[in-house]
């Protein structure tokens, strides 16, 4: 069976044109990797180690200097495809969500661009979503000022969400949920899977929910894939020094609290 | 005497749709060097509290209290000025998102060294003193995970990368040695061995100098290793509060409990990919409250009484504000 998403040799280099540009001198070595329909994907690693990039490299945000990414075993040409098929969940709720406009609006934008669903049908998509995220079809008249961080952070869910992608990128998209609504979130995406064979792959620090959902995990390190496997071989026997650290860390904390 | 004493704080606030109750009779108080936990759904009203006690709150809003006293001082009747002079000195702050905070026009070095007061340095000739102010200010980065301090304090808060800025506002709450932390989701997003460093640095602040601190955020683990006492919210309401030990082994309110269920750190017994336990529904908006309970509609145990608004109850130093609390079946 072809994978859903195969990248091979993805690598990134930037240029210094600013001393101070964003990414200054920051470069991704080549990685590869598989992702099968229906399978988790996590990307573990310290602040700064290029997740962000990778995840923005994988969703046509950012243009890789070589390497090559096939969505079914086709290269993507079209744009259009690209942002229908591959979605991505912004680590800043501030990259993704126009203040100007209300959350209907914003919703409503990729269903005009992607699909030639007319406006009754769009209200209803929109609606639908709010409340698969666990919002209220109400909130379509707030503005993103009115929402707390966690109800900004469902917004973005419900906006890579809403045009049905084939895969997620998702940078973060736990941190600022309660742990409450942060299951209800975990489980939606788990029976998302089941039913639609959603390929997820989600960068996260919270080792709980990487362990408790991710089938395979790629750990950086300043821009290197220092590790990758799957999930409960990276947890009992971590290879690198890094994620020896980590692990160790984390398991530190859980015993502290037991 | 407590450091931080709020008794029935209440906030309005207007919205296109006319004024509505964000915050209705929350209680709250901290004693010299205690570690309190806020927690609550996301939207329940966390950021406005802290927003409310550091008055960081457009100035059309309505704040009204029985009592918001800062060590027996009433912090609402005082001028703007005197109330700086404390969130300056005494009481520092970390909001949510601390990059905001955080003044654009300045480099991270003035702002950083600003706040440590002449009081913390030697006399001595005034370069001696620069000197004591920039090894302050870059001790205090190294402790909080920023490792390369000469490029972050000659940065633009516009330069750095979030997670700096984020590390490097927890730093500059610290820097003036603080009685009281208060600290706004601060270590989200921090990779988890920086987060351990911080919650080591807390700790020892508050061994050391009796430091308090309200920890508000959504780590159970981090604040179940860290914090003396934890306040529920639930839907801009007190819920529950008490002893963190009591609320973790017998919570008695029923979003208490869904809460602590639901993280999965907390459950190793739990097979991989199943189902989390969560409430059903979504935490209704201020325009559209229920009637009664506010988690009536989703509540597990909600029976007919639950129409009528529960009254805050207490067991020794354990509050609840619920009809048919969890392990009391029997009274
Ligand atoms: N706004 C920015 N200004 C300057 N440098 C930046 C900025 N954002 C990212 N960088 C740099 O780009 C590189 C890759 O960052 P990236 O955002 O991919 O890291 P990350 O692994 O996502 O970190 P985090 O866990 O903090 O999200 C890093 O060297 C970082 O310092
Ligand atoms: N400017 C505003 N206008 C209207 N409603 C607002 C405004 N600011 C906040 N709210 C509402 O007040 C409630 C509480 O928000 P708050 O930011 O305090 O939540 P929180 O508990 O901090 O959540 P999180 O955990 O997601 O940070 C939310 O329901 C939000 O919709
Ligand atoms: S008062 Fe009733 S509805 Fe409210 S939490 Fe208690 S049992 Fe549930
Ligand atoms: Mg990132
Ligand atoms: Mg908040």
């Amino acid at each position: 069976m072809t994978p859903l998403l195969t990248v091979s040799n993805l690598s990134y280099c930037k240029k210094d044109k600013s001393w101070f540009g964003k990414n200054a001198g920051f470069r991704l070595d080549p990685l590869s990797f598989e992702l099968k329909a229906g399978e988790t994907m996590a990307i573990m690693g310290e602040n700064g180690s290029g997740k962000s990039l990778l995840a923005k490299l994988l969703v046509g945000v950012e243009r890789p200097n070589a390497g090559e990414i096939l969505l079914n075993g086709e290269p993507l040409h079209h744009k259009r495809q690209r942002f229908q098929a591959i979605r991505m969940i912004f680590q800043h709720t501030k990259e993704s969500l126009n203040p100007a406009l209300t959350l209907g609006s914003l919703l409503e934008e990729p269903l005009i661009l992607n699909t030639e669903l007319d406006s009754r049908a769009r209200k209803r998509k929109i609606e639908e979503t709010l409340k698969l995220v666990g919002m209220l079809p109400e909130h379509q008249f707030f503005y993103r000022h009115m929402l707390s961080e966690g109800q900004r952070q469902r917004v973005a869910v419900a906006r890579a969400l809403i045009l049905n992608p084939q895969v997620l990128v998702a940078d973060e998209p736990f941190a600022a949920l309660d742990p409450s609504v942060r299951s209800q979130t975990v489980n939606l995406l788990m029976k998302l899977q089941r039913d639609l064979g959603l390929g997820f792959i989600f960068i996260s620090h919270n080792l709980g929910i990487v362990r408790h959902i991710s089938d395979r995990i790629l750990v950086l390190e300043e821009g290197k894939l220092v590790e990758s496997g799957k999930t409960d071989v990276i947890f009992n026997w971590p290879k690198s020094d890094y994620t020896q650290r980590l692990i160790h860390a984390y398991q530190a904390l859980i015993s502290r609290d037991a | 005497m407590p450091l931080l004493d709020i008794k029935n704080l209440t906030l309005e606030i207007d919205t296109p749709l006319g004024w509505i109750k964000a915050l209705d009779k929350i209680n709250l108080s901290i004693d010299s060097s205690e570690v309190r936990a806020l927690v609550g759904e996301s939207g329940s009203g966390k950021s406005l509290v802290v927003k409310s006690i550091v008055g960081a709150l457009p100035d059309r809003w309505k704040v009204t209290a029985d009592r918001m006293n800062w060590k027996g001082r009433d912090l609402l009747s005082m001028s703007d000025s005197q109330r700086r002079a404390i969130t300056r000195s005494e009481m520092s702050v970390v909001l949510q998102n601390p990059a905001t905070s955080l003044d654009p026009s300045a480099t991270l070095q003035e702002q950083i060294e600003e706040s440590i007061s002449d009081s913390q340095l030697d006399r001595g000739w005034f370069w001696q003193r620069r000197q004591q102010r920039r090894l302050i200010a870059t001790q205090q980065l190294h402790k909080v995970g920023i490792r390369d301090h000469d490029v972050c304090l000659a940065s633009y808060p516009h330069q750095v990368a979030e997670d700096i800025s984020q590390k490097f506002a927890l730093a500059m709450a610290l820097v003036s040695n603080p009685k009281l932390l208060i600290a706004d989701n601060p270590t989200m997003g921090m990779e988890t061995t920086t987060k351990i460093q911080v919650l080591r640095l807390l700790a020892k602040l508050n061994k050391t100098r009796e430091l308090s601190i309200l920890f508000v955020s959504h780590d159970l683990l981090a604040i179940s290793a860290m914090a003396d006492t934890m306040t529920v919210l639930y839907c801009g309401q007190t819920v529950e509060s008490g002893k963190m030990s009591q609320l973790k082994r017998r919570p008695l309110h029923p979003y208490t409990k869904a809460l602590l269920d639901s993280a999965p750190s907390f459950r190793r017994d739990l097979p991989p990919k199943a189902a989390l336990s969560s409430l059903d529904g979504t935490i209704p908006t201020l325009q559209h409250l229920p009637i009664g309970c506010r988690l009536g509609p989703r509540c597990p145990r909600a029976q007919k009484e639950c129409v009528k608004m529960p009254d805050v109850r207490r067991i020794h130093e354990h509050y609840y504000a619920c009809h048919f609390p969890l392990h009391r079946d029997k009274t």
